[in-house]
């Protein structure tokens, strides 16, 4: 057991022992060291820079049982969304079933302001296929699936061909590293659809059906793919392990804050001068994430809004922002959350109506249709939505919207209900005075003109499309105010 | 009783098919990479290969046409050779990417979303978020994926297509554009009602000749790759009866209703 330890003295980086107080551990990126290098997607790059020297120590040779206790001293949680530590999840894998344990690796990276896997699925896929291994050690699985959204082309490709070179190098196959341990990885393509990156949704994509949620419980863990014990976990969250095998819980658990330990991928969109995936510890700032970053706002604008967690997360306005770190912990206690680390800069110029216009109709797309509270919530928001965009709401409609949102919480199968809704709701919350301005007052209807008339005239709304006018019937309806 | 001529699978492609089954738990879990497997072997999924599908894996063409209208990154006959997906969604759509996007492919080809030019060569439309959001719009070309596309980049992409083709942008704004028609036909149209065995997809199990040893195989197992002989002959049950009155289509939702005659 002695060697199943976490070396004491980690190799990188440079910094002074742990545990010291926080944070004054240097960072540097971790899983996306290389991912600005020029074949870092090939084998030889990998093998090259200690790839797969992990999983070949480990594999047929620790007791699964510590990697599983290493995972869960280091604090690692969920990368896809909800954040569950994932040593615990493991931990809740069914023994003694009879049938066969997988690993399903999400790669679906649906949630709109996420561009994190795509990165190192097409950049460094070993370092996912290591961590996959690792994984199916660690949970006694000798079938992993990897499901990848189908707009990932390039990153099929790569992936596709990263998995047949470690089969032909025998990392995986009938005797991975030789040992006794039958492996296989197979991977999945989805075809377009946001609900496939739901764990039970994409579940029932690989098994051969439309991307319907199922009901939980029984969690995945219990009953999943198959019917079998299933462990689901994002691409990220994958990727994570390597690195904690290889250098420590007490490693990872350097950076970031006490409940949310370690490093995670952050997707910086919208309105500053450089936005780009960062790898950071836990716990900065969301200011420093924003100037220091990102490069701080594009000239001319100023911070109306952020959406910190993709598109599902409840806004912050800029006081919050202020008060901000970037954690879990932080972001609940504001009302929002971390969610899968996109972040959306929305600057003053952004009018609210078209956003949540664009977000209705995104979930109102999505949704799967299973359940009445979000087959017909979603269309009821995206409706009034509309009317509210458009200028011409009722008096009592954006009470409807409220209400509409309340309802659909918690009544559902999955919780895309709940992820439609909550953005509904903190922009009612935030931002109610523009939903109030778009109501259709009677001296417009007499003129003839919708309440957004009076706020951007016509020809100011033909001018963000480029001289092509017209276009704003079938375009998103984003227009600046 | 003219029997119509079903599509076949090249051999590459049940080679690829065959070297599936050995990963997968069982054939309908194969369903997602066997349609792309369809997709790419007729450039779309169209009834037949809808139908083949069904062969390979195992179920009924109704779960298929369930699957097909369900998720929408699979090209269907109505998109055209090129398929423009625009990513509509909100950290693209955010200062009027999207929209000048759309203008210029409206500007070009005389096309909005959800529409094709008559002769089937394009056609556009509006999808959700495809993973690029930090360099707005993002555009996917069938198996391109284009990021910051807008303005001269995407002026010069689509001419590169139209000289490709021989066509002028002229000649589509002159043309009225087609709606793209994404439903699926109840049934197929090599359904044969009159044979009840032929009603259904065709089930194979594994003492079918489809996964029974194959010429090529060692150890005399089953599903191993070699083209077995039974393929030689064509997949789907070749039928009687003539296409489905286009009147009878019905909405790909509600077209789960097929394939239970038996
Ligand atoms: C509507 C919806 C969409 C989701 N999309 C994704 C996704 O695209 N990628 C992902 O990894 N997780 C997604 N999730 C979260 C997964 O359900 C699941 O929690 C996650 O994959 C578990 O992995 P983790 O523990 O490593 O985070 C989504 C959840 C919901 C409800
Ligand atoms: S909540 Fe919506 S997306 Fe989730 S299962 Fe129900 S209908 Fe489908």
């Amino acid at each position: 057991m002695a060697e199943t330890t976490p070396p004491a003295a980690p190799p990188a980086p440079p910094a002074s022992e742990a545990p010291k107080p926080k944070p004054v551990v240097p960072f540097s990126p971790v899983i996306l060291k290389h991912i600005h290098e020029p074949n870092a997607h090939t084998l030889e790059h990998y093998l090259a820079r200690g790839g797969y020297e992990t999983a070949r120590k480990h594999v047929g040779e620790t007791d699964p049982a510590s990697l599983v206790a290493i995972v869960k001293d280091s604090g690692l949680r969920g990368r896809g969304g909800a954040g569950f530590p994932t040593g615990m999840k493991w931990g809740f894998l069914a023994k003694g079933t009879g049938k066969p344990a997988y690993l399903a690796v999400n790669g679906d990276e649906s949630e709109p302001g996420t561009f994190k896997d795509r990165h190192i699925l097409e950049k460094d896929p070993h370092q996912l296929l290591e961590g996959v291994i690792l994984t199916c050690w660690a949970i006694q699985s000798n079938h992993a699936f990897i499901y990848l959204r189908g707009e990932f082309i390039l990153g099929y490709q790569r992936l596709e061909a990263a998995v047949k070179e470690a089969r032909a190098k025998g990392f995986i196959g009938e005797k991975s590293f030789g040992k006794d341990f039958p492996l296989k990885v197979t991977v999945v393509r989805g075809a377009g659809a946001y609900i496939c990156g739901e764990e039970t949704g994409m579940l029932s994509s690989i098994e051969g059906g439309r991307g319907y949620p199922k009901i939980k419980p029984p969690f995945p863990a219990v009953s999943g793919l198959f019917k079998c014990p299933t462990i689901v976990n994002n691409v990220e969250t994958i990727a994570n392990v390597t690195h904690i095998v290889k250098n420590g819980a007490d490693w990872h658990k350097q950076w970031g804050t006490e409940k949310s330990p370690g490093y995670k991928i952050f997707c910086l969109a919208g309105a500053v001068k450089k936005p780009g995936v960062y790898e950071v510890p836990l716990g900065i700032t969301m200011r420093e994430f924003i100037d220091v970053y990102g490069g701080g706002m594009v000239e001319g604008r100023t911070l109306k809004a952020v959406i910190p967690g993709g598109l599902s997360a409840p806004l912050l306005t800029p006081e919050m922002v202020d008060k901000c770190t970037l954690d879990y912990e932080s972001l609940a206690g504001l009302g929002s959350m971390l969610g899968s680390g996109g972040i959306t800069v929305l600057h003053d110029g952004v009018d609210m109506m078209s956003a949540i216009y664009n977000t209705m109709r995104f979930y109102h797309h999505e949704s799967c249709g299973q359940c009445t509270p979000c087959r017909e919530g979603t269309g009821w928001l995206e409706k009034l939505a509309h009317k509210h965009h458009a200028g011409h709401a009722h008096a009592g409609d954006t009470d409807l919207l409220a209400d509409v949102a309340k309802n659909m919480r918690g009544r559902t199968i999955c919780v895309l209900a709940d992820a439609a809704a909550m953005p509904m709701q903190s922009y009612l919350q935030l931002f109610r005075p523009e939903f109030d301005k778009r109501v259709a007052a009677p001296e417009y209807v007499e003129k003839g003109r919708t309440a957004r008339d009076e706020i951007t005239p016509a020809a100011k709304r033909e001018s963000v499309t480029h001289g092509a006018p017209g276009v704003l019937d079938v375009g998103m309806g984003m227009d600046r105010v | 009783m003219a029997k119509m001529p079903a599509k076949t699978l090249s051999s590459e492609a049940l080679r690829q098919f065959h070297d599936w089954v050995d990963e997968y738990p069982n054939k309908r879990s194969m369903l997602m990479m066997v349609l792309r497997l369809v997709e790419e072997e007729f450039g779309c999924i169209d009834d037949d290969a809808m139908e083949i599908a069904a062969d390979l894996c195992g179920v009924n063409v109704a779960h298929v046409q369930g699957m097909v209208t369900f998720y929408t990154h699979f090209k269907r006959p109505a998109h055209g050779k090129h398929r423009f997906m625009v990513c509509a969604t909100l950290m693209c759509a955010l200062d009027g990417n999207t929209d000048q996007a759309l203008a210029q492919i409206r500007a070009k080809l005389g096309l909005k979303p959800g529409e094709a030019t008559p002769d089937g060569l394009f056609s556009c439309e509006k999808v959700e978020c495809l993973a690029d959001c930090d360099k707005p719009p993002v555009i996917q070309k069938d198996d391109e994926h284009f990021c910051s596309m807008k303005g001269p980049a995407l002026d010069a992409y689509i001419d590169k297509l139209l000289t490709a083709e021989g066509k002028t942008s002229e000649q589509y704004l002159a043309a009225t554009p087609v709606t793209m028609d994404l439903r699926v036909a109840v049934l197929p149209v090599h359904y044969n009602f009159e044979g009840e065995q032929n009603v259904g997809a065709r089930r194979f199990d594994d003492k079918d000749p489809y996964f029974a040893p194959g010429e090529g195989s060692e150890n005399g197992s089953a599903r191993t790759t070699g083209v077995p002989p039974a393929l030689k002959t064509p997949l789907t049950a070749p039928v009687a009866g003539g296409a489905l009155n286009p009147s009878n289509a019905g909405h790909g939702a509600n077209g789960t209703s097929g394939g239970q005659h038996g």
